[in-house]
């Protein structure tokens, strides 16, 4: 077997009670004992908190003072405490490669605590199998690589804005990418926000004005991600620009052409309760100012040809285009979408004409939206004298979102406000369950509308049914503070639609390899300290794509991720791991079944001296492995993973 | 099939038979036993009375149908239950094995009224219609166990289902909008028996609302909501002296009806309200 | 039969760093209970698993191993765990050949959040194992 430099192993352990974490559980001392048994052992100990500085300390002398070359902790799980147990072993003078850690922790302590006796016994099973690779572990050199100086962001709502922005005024190169026609997500469809009132365009659009002007920023509207290839520091991006009709290059905005466009449509902004034209502006403040034609509805007419006149904006040929990006960082901010009242039949959406869903009152009560802000009714356009708000419409319900969306109790209070200011005769119920108003001034702003005399009824709406003459509707639910059902009859019924995941964001996690929790939000990398990250080097999260939240926490996080995304920029370089393919030579038969499953191309079939031998480019590697365990001959291996390393821990498991 | 109403199973076999849909008798069957008063009082026992009935279908290698809503429940769900937990099969089996029974969960269960939408189809049930029944307005009652709970049901959407709908619309009637159509008979979970003051109360609702709708007939797939909302009829004019005479039918009755089945081989004259008046209206059809 | 009820099986499980090891790290982290009869060695692609790995743990006694990667889709490294299948589904056969029964390899697919389907994994692989009984090369062995 090889012993990297020739020299004896000299291997210490170190167990960790990690407080009564482990200890509480596992007989460390015991373990360290039998620690001390292992062949290549010269020393052992446990330790309250190895991961603290004196822990940290008692490694240090110890690999002086025994003169220790292979270095295990019996602690924590290495996703946690690898990194720093490496700089320990590096601090004090070792190859940060010869150390290895035993997770007795997650996998053990935490896992069988009514099983001292088993977990012992468990935990002296993971450190021979620990110290069975140490003995076999190699010194690595790990590599630096320059990093590219910008940043792709993926999302153009409040989030991706916000993250852009700070990136650029740190003078980094930020490339944003937007799916629709402009930028502005979904905040910018809403009136005021709560609990300040503030009126939401009027805070969002000076942020986009200055996304269009950052000379630091280069927005990509109506386009889409297609491609990620590549690492931290280095990723490929290929995006698809979609042709609009109309050259951004030309168009001033002007309008002239949507004047004279003949074809009238449902606008999608304002979720179909307005109209748009074929050739349109999503809303007046678009950013960028550009007119898109939607080809699905237009007829070719050419008015808007003539419209245009002398500009000659208008170009029906255009093609998709393919721009490519080179970027250091990623930060994703693909926000969210209302979860489909439809989905809840019982409450008549899309069957009765006055249920309608909270971000179309929005859009109604909305001073640019279709009714210029007028609260009416769809049925006859009367405002109506009394509504009902119901709460957790698909959130916190078996059979539809298990989650809390944080933000209808919000949203839905500011409605009853704005309703009551509207209309001040109109009375205003809002069902709920609890009313989860936990940010700064949230319980206030509840009080505060309470005292405006909206009827707060606790209890969850079984069903609604419309009078067919008068179109009002019949709204049931159990007064659960009563302990009675009530039938409540109103004039209109807004319904407080929990968020799912933007399903625009599933190719995106596909082609970033980023993972996503049980309800299909995005997967932080901690989600304590570190929910603005994933668990992929590089890639960053913000906004409601890792979970619902509220404008401010979505500012929060958007300016977290885009301070962490700029961290590896600014130190220029990223030490790469140097866990990678390595090919012995003298056992390559270059039959190139490596070459066939590499997913990255990274290993080739070369002449070398007259015979086929596979090389390995290290740039391109990533260490999965796949080569080696395909390999007939076991001359393709990965280093710290290489066959030897894996076969000694199996054997030390059942021969010990 | 249960032994309340007997017509509901003579219409019921009538009808499989024209369909061509064969039917096999499971000898020494026994209760299902019912979802509401069994299985909240000894879930276990409940399962293995359920388990004992579907070996004797497994046994002769088919799938159990019934026309009821109370059996579909107990048996769809001791046979998901028993399905998905080896180890309660086991002890289920452990039960079994010394009566001369075993559950190996080879079998489905299925509601007549599933099986004609899903496998039979709806539209080859329009072909084996001869008279439809044109003119006639139903009132429909799903009944609580056959949709609920929607989570244990692969049946679609329980609280706006259109299942029964298409099959009743195949039949060339139509189905009214009443009302509460989704609100419980008043019969099950024992609140017949318990509270029949209340029981009656949910019956009442019911049949005034379609009444007032202006259905001809109300149309059930149920034999307990079936005798709930025909017999408890009879009670509320006793009761209350409130008398509305809806006619109630099982959906095997309807259908019989509109295949041009003579209406004495389909048992009517086990009903409480009086179905006369309703046949009068279809004189011209069938 | 008192010698079954003593057995208790030995598990070697490969788990890849990205998805299952990070869901046996989130079992922990949730206090997921399950059996101690499992042990797990860290791979960084279920990709990297080569049957020779699998083959010399049932060699040298391990009652039953798992091979635990992302979902189809989700492999870090694109297509690793596509060929971990393959090699499973291939390698199952081998071990009928040779007497060991193809049930004491299982292949899982856990993601990083899915610390709950760990646990489900371990109960029923263990359990299952129990019933078959010791790995029939370890008398061979002695």
């Amino acid at each position: 077997m090889s012993k990297s430099g020739g020299e004896e192993p000299r291997i210490g352990v170190f167990v960790c009670h990690c407080g009564t974490n482990i200890a509480g559980v596992v007989d460390v001392k015991e373990v360290a004992e039998y620690a001390k048994t292992l062949p290549n052992v010269v020393y052992a100990t446990d330790y309250v908190y190895m991961c603290s500085d004196p822990g940290q300390e008692l490694i240090k002398q110890a690999i002086k003072e025994h003169n220790l070359n292979r270095i295990v902790v019996a602690a924590c799980s290495p996703r946690l405490h690898e990194l720093t147990f490496r700089r320990t072993v590096s601090e004090a003078g070792l190859n940060p490669f010869l150390f290895e850690q035993a997770n007795i922790r997650e996998q053990n302590s935490w896992v069988h605590m009514d099983n001292p006796e088993e977990a012992t016994r468990k935990a002296k099973d993971l450190v021979r199998m620990a110290v069975a690779k140490a003995r076999l572990l190699e010194p690595l050199e790990p590599k630096e690589v320059p990093v590219e100086p910008a940043v792709l962001v993926i999302g153009g709502g409040i989030a991706g804005i916000q993250a852009s922005l700070d990136l650029a005024n740190k003078g980094i190169r930020v490339y944003l990418v937007e799916k629709e026609p402009s930028i502005g997500g979904n905040m910018i469809r809403l009136d005021k926000t709560f609990p300040t009132l503030d009126c939401s365009a009027c805070i969002l659009t000076p942020k986009m004005v200055d996304v269009s002007r950052h000379p630091n920023i280069t927005l990509y509207a109506y386009s889409e991600v297609v491609e990620v290839d590549g690492y931290i520091g280095n990723f490929d991006v290929k995006i698809l620009k979609k042709p609009r009709y109309v050259r951004e290059d030309r168009c001033t905005g002007c309008g002239k052409c949507a004047e004279v466009c003949p074809v009238t449509v449902p606008n999608e902004f304002d979720l179909g309760l307005g109209p748009r034209k074929a050739i349109y502006i999503p809303f007046p403040q678009a950013v960028p100012a550009v007119y898109t034609i939607d080809m699905d509805h237009c007829i070719k007419c050419g008015l808007c040809v003539k419209a245009c006149g002398e500009l000659e904006a208008i170009d029906f040929d255009q093609k998709p285009e393919e721009v490519n990006v080179k970027v250091g960082t990623i930060i994703v901010a693909t926000g969210f979408e209302l979860f489909d009242a439809r989905q809840k039949p019982e409450y008549g959406y899309g069957i009765y004409q006055n249920v309608i869903t909270s971000l179309q009152f929005e859009r109604l009560v909305n001073a640019s939206g279709p009714t210029g802000g007028q609260i009416v009714r769809p049925s006859d356009g009367k405002p109506p004298k009394s509504v009902a708000i119901l709460l957790c419409v698909g959130s916190r319900d078996q059979k539809a979102l298990p989650y809390c969306s944080r933000i209808c109790c919000m949203y839905s209070l500011k409605h009853a406000h704005q309703i009551k200011e509207k209309i001040p005769d109109a009375e205003v119920y809002i069902l709920y369950m609890d009313i989860r108003s936990f940010g700064k001034g949230y319980e206030e702003f509840y009080n505060r509308v309470q005292h405006e005399g909206v009827k707060l009824i606790r209890g969850r709406a079984s069903e609604i049914w419309e009078d067919p003459e008068t179109k009002n509707l019949i709204v049931r639910a159990e007064d659960t503070f009563l302990g009675k059902p009530v039938e409540l009859e109103v004039e209109m019924v807004i319904l407080a639609t929990g968020v799912i995941p933007n399903p625009a964001t599933e190719p995106i996690r596909k082609a970033l390899f980023i993972t996503q929790s049980p309800d299909g939000f995005l997967l932080e990398a901690h989600p304590k300290l570190n929910p603005m990250s994933t668990t992929v080097d590089g890639i960053y999260l913000a906004g409601m794509c890792q979970g619902p939240k509220d404008i401010p926490d979505t500012v929060a996080q958007a300016s977290a991720a885009a301070s962490a995304a700029s961290i590896p920029i600014l130190q220029g370089k990223i030490v790469i791991e140097p866990i990678v393919a390595n090919v012995d030579e003298n056992l390559c038969g270059g039959c190139g079944i490596c070459e066939s499953v590499c997913p990255y191309g990274a290993v080739t079939v070369e002449e070398v001296g007259g015979k086929r031998k596979a090389r390995v480019n290290e740039a391109k590697c990533k260490g999965c492995g796949s080569c080696g365990a395909a390999c007939p001959s076991g001359a393709i291996t990965v280093l710290h993973f290489k066959d030897d390393q894996i076969l000694a821990q199996v054997d030390a498991l059942l021969t010990g | 099939m249960p032994n309340r109403y007997p017509g509901i199973e003579l219409a019921t076999r009538i009808v499989m038979k024209n369909l061509g849909i064969e039917l096999v008798d499971m000898e020494g069957a026994s209760c299902c036993p019912a979802p509401g008063a069994f299985g909240p009082a000894d879930l276990f026992t409940w399962r293995v009375l359920g388990a004992r009935n579907l070996s004797i279908a497994e046994k002769k290698g088919v799938d159990v149908l019934t026309v009821c809503n109370g059996c579909y429940k107990t048996l769809y769900e001791v046979n998901q239950d028993l399905k998905s937990d080896p180890e309660l099969r086991e002890r289920v089996n452990e039960v079994l094995r010394p009566l001369g029974y075993e559950y190996n969960g080879t079998i489905r269960v299925r509601h007549i009224a599933e099986y004609l939408h899903r496998d039979y189809g709806v539209e080859k049930l329009r072909g084996a219609v001869k008279k439809p029944l044109e003119g006639i307005k139903v009132a429909v009652h799903y009944g609580c166990h056959l949709m609920r709970p929607k989570l244990r049901r692969e049946l679609g959407d329980s609280e706006r289902p259109h299942l029964l709908e298409d099959i009743i619309e195949a039949t060339g009637a139509e189905c009214v909008e009443y009302k509460d159509m989704m609100i419980c008979c008043g019969a099950g979970g024992g609140v017949r028996s318990y509270d029949l003051a209340l029981s009656l109360t949910l019956t009442h609702t019911k049949i005034k609302n379609a009444t007032e709708a202006g259905a001809d007939c109300m149309v059930n797939v149920c034999p307990f909501c079936h005798l709930q909302l025909d017999r408890g009829q009879a009670e509320l004019k006793e009761q209350w002296g409130v008398y509305y005479g809806l006619p109630i039918l099982h959906y095997s009755q309807l259908l019989g009806l509109a295949m041009g089945i003579p209406p004495k081989m389909l048992g009517f004259e086990a009903h409480y309200v009086p179905v006369d008046s309703f046949l009068e209206k279809l004189k011209g059809i069938i | 039969m008192s010698s079954e009820q003593d057995f208790k099986p030995l598990v070697v499980a490969f788990c890849c760093n990205w998805c299952s090891y990070a869901g046996a790290d989130l079992a922990g982290t949730s206090r997921i209970q399950y059996p101690p009869n499992v042990r797990i060695i860290r791979v960084m692609c279920s990709g990297r698993v080569d049957p020779q790995f699998i083959l010399r743990a049932f060699e040298k006694g391990a009652d039953g191993v798992l091979v635990a990667g992302c979902h189809p889709g989700d492999c870090h490294y694109l297509k690793g765990n596509l060929y971990a299948r393959r090699r499973v589904i291939l390698l199952k056969r081998l071990l009928e050949t040779i007497g060991i029964e193809p049930e004491r390899l299982r292949l899982e697919w856990i993601s990083a959040s899915e610390g709950g389907k760990l646990a489900e994994v371990i109960h029923s692989f263990v359990k299952e194992l129990e019933k078959l009984g010791p790995n029939p090369l370890k008398e061979v062995v002695k």
